[in-house]
């Protein structure tokens, strides 16, 4: 089956840096995938590419099998929705309303409903809303469009802790009504770790790290207790990671840990904790062989 | 619902800024005009025919619904430009959708204008004998071809205003400070060359012979030259 998002070699450059460097990953269609990295990765930027508002460099890139750029039949069947998009000097209820007559799949009612809950008031005008509100209109009309491919950058920018959660819930819900590609760049990744099917990881413009993310869980678990019990107990496994402090010490272990391994570890007085996403982007994103791709497998990472 | 006609609409989401404002501004620009030429008695002034504007008695207020136009433009692809593109159309439909709204605007106006005009010189010029609605020279002549002047006039305005908002989409302020200056240059390179070619007298004669229906013809030209301009110039601008 044709990917619905096919990159290759997508490269961005602008006058004195490199925005993306040679960039290829797919995604399939009816998956949610979480784009992570740093700020200034390059997650923006290649959002920004595949929504056809900027240019590449080199590399192709298609989206429903078409290159986005100035292609209407594919920009209809899309919705961007990004933190800082820029409103006319219009009120919320204008926004939606135009919204309807673009999008095919446009909902009126979820929209209004999805609206409601973030106690968006469609006769405010856009550039009163608060930050948070003004994030809320664009999920509004992301989740709303119900487009075949849905891309956020970090859409939750001022939303606080309750109304992020209303959108990760709203966002599964509609999804599992209507299942659609979606692409979510975030950097609180742990927070929305449990929406992912699967995650690609860029670091300074590349990709280092692309892979479903049920793989990911259990790919690494920290080891800690007395200094001598790890040592032994991590001998001939890889390892990310090394702390110490007095007797004690704490190592990530890379690899899967069965189930004898893991009565081993209790009866030398050990503590385990898998590594979270997170944690493992963190060191995707900043160990040294962090420019060069790589792919997680569940049988072991080469670190 | 063809996707040019969803941007027209997109545009007049808040119908006031197109349809109410330009006559808003005329309006008011009229009112102050009459009251205050009201107060002016025309009787010292030669009147050459009756229903004729006499001298000192044109207003070039009309001027003020042709900048209107102009504002329009730059508004048109400017601050409304990127929530369009984020709406799933391409920057060529996006260009275009506006260019068909100026275009229908522009010839609604300009009949409404026409029709005005037809009316002031029934009226005597309001029966205070000015010429708001007239210009001579430019808009003095039949009502279709005031409302094919003020229609080219209207739409080559709203076309600039929109390449204005491009170019400094594109690149920056100093980018269009550099627009302008290159057109001052052409003109003052053309100006140069006919002074050395010995032309000013053909240059002369050319604009003397020159109808209003043969001006809106050049300028009809000037709008469509920059429209087709404008769509190759947007098709890389970045939001």
């Amino acid at each position: 089956m044709t990917p619905v998002i096919a990159v290759d070699g997508l490269t961005r450059r602008y006058r004195d840096q490199v925005a993306l460097d040679d960039v290829s990953f797919e995604l399939a269609e009816g998956t949610i995938t979480g784009l992570l990295g740093r700020n200034g990765a390059g997650k923006t930027t290649l959002l920004r590419i595949l929504a056809g508002q900027e240019f590449p460099s080199s590399g192709s890139v298609r989206v429903l099998g078409a290159p986005p750029a100035e292609n209407d039949a594919v920009l209809q069947r899309m919705v961007f929705v990004r933190e800082d998009q820029a409103y006319p000097d219009i009120k919320v209820r204008h926004a939606l309303r135009a919204a309807s007559w673009f999008y095919p799949n446009w909902d009126a009612d979820l929209a209004r409903s999805v609206a409601a809950d973030f106690d968006l008031r469609p006769d405010k005008a856009i550039k009163k809303l608060s930050r948070g509100l003004r994030s809320a209109l664009g999920i509004t009309i992301g989740l709303a469009a119900r487009t075949e491919v849905t891309l956020f950058d970090e859409p939750y920018a001022g939303l606080d802790a309750v109304a992020r959660q209303i959108f990760y819930d709203r966002l599964l819900a509609d999804y599992a009504e209507r299942p659609r590609t979606i692409l979510l760049s975030t950097h609180l990744i742990d927070e929305a770790s449990a929406l992912f099917e699967s995650v690609v990881v860029i670091d300074r413009g590349r990709v280092v790290l692309e892979a479903a993310a049920d793989g990911l869980r259990g790919v690494a678990t920290t080891v800690s207790g007395p200094a001598l019990a790890v040592e032994d107990f991590t001998a001939g496994r890889a390892v990310w990671n090394r702390r110490r402090l007095g007797s004690q010490a704490s190592v990530v272990a890379v690899g899967p840990l069965d189930e004898a391994a893991r009565v081993r570890a209790r009866s030398l007085g050990l503590d385990l904790a898998p590594l979270t996403l997170q944690q493992l982007v963190v060191h995707a994103a900043s160990s040294p062989q962090a420019g060069e791709p790589e792919t997680a497998d569940p049988e072991g990472v080469s670190a | 619902m063809s996707t040019l006609v969803k941007v027209a609409r997109y545009h007049l989401v808040q119908p006031h800024l197109y349809l109410v404002l330009a006559w808003g501004v005329l309006a008011f620009s009229f009112a102050v005009n009459l009251a205050v030429y009201a107060l002016v008695p025309a009787g010292h002034h030669p009147v050459a025919a009756a229903g004729s504007v006499p001298d000192g008695r044109y207003t070039a207020a009309l001027a003020s619904i042709f900048i209107y136009f102009l504002v329009l433009g730059v508004n048109s692809t400017g601050r409304w430009l990127p929530f369009g593109l984020a709406l799933g159309v391409s920057r060529r439909t996006y260009y275009t959708g506006t260019a068909l709204l100026a275009t229908v605007l522009a010839c609604v106006d300009g009949l409404a204008l026409a029709l005005l005009q037809v009316i002031e010189r029934a009226t005597n010029g309001w029966g205070v004998q000015i010429g708001f609605f007239r210009i001579p020279y430019l808009l003095d002549g039949p009502w279709y071809l005031t409302w094919l002047s003020s229609f080219v006039g209207l739409a080559l305005l709203f076309v600039y205003g929109m390449w204005y908002s491009i170019v400094f989409r594109r690149w920056g302020l100093i980018g269009t400070i550099a627009f302008t200056a290159a057109q001052v240059t052409v003109l003052l390179v053309a100006a140069l060359l006919v002074t050395w070619a010995r032309g000013w007298t053909g240059v002369g004669h050319f604009f003397t012979s020159l109808t209003a229906a043969g001006l809106t013809g050049l300028l009809a030209v000037l709008a469509v030259a920059l429209l087709v301009g404008g769509q190759a110039t947007i098709r890389r601008a970045t939001i």
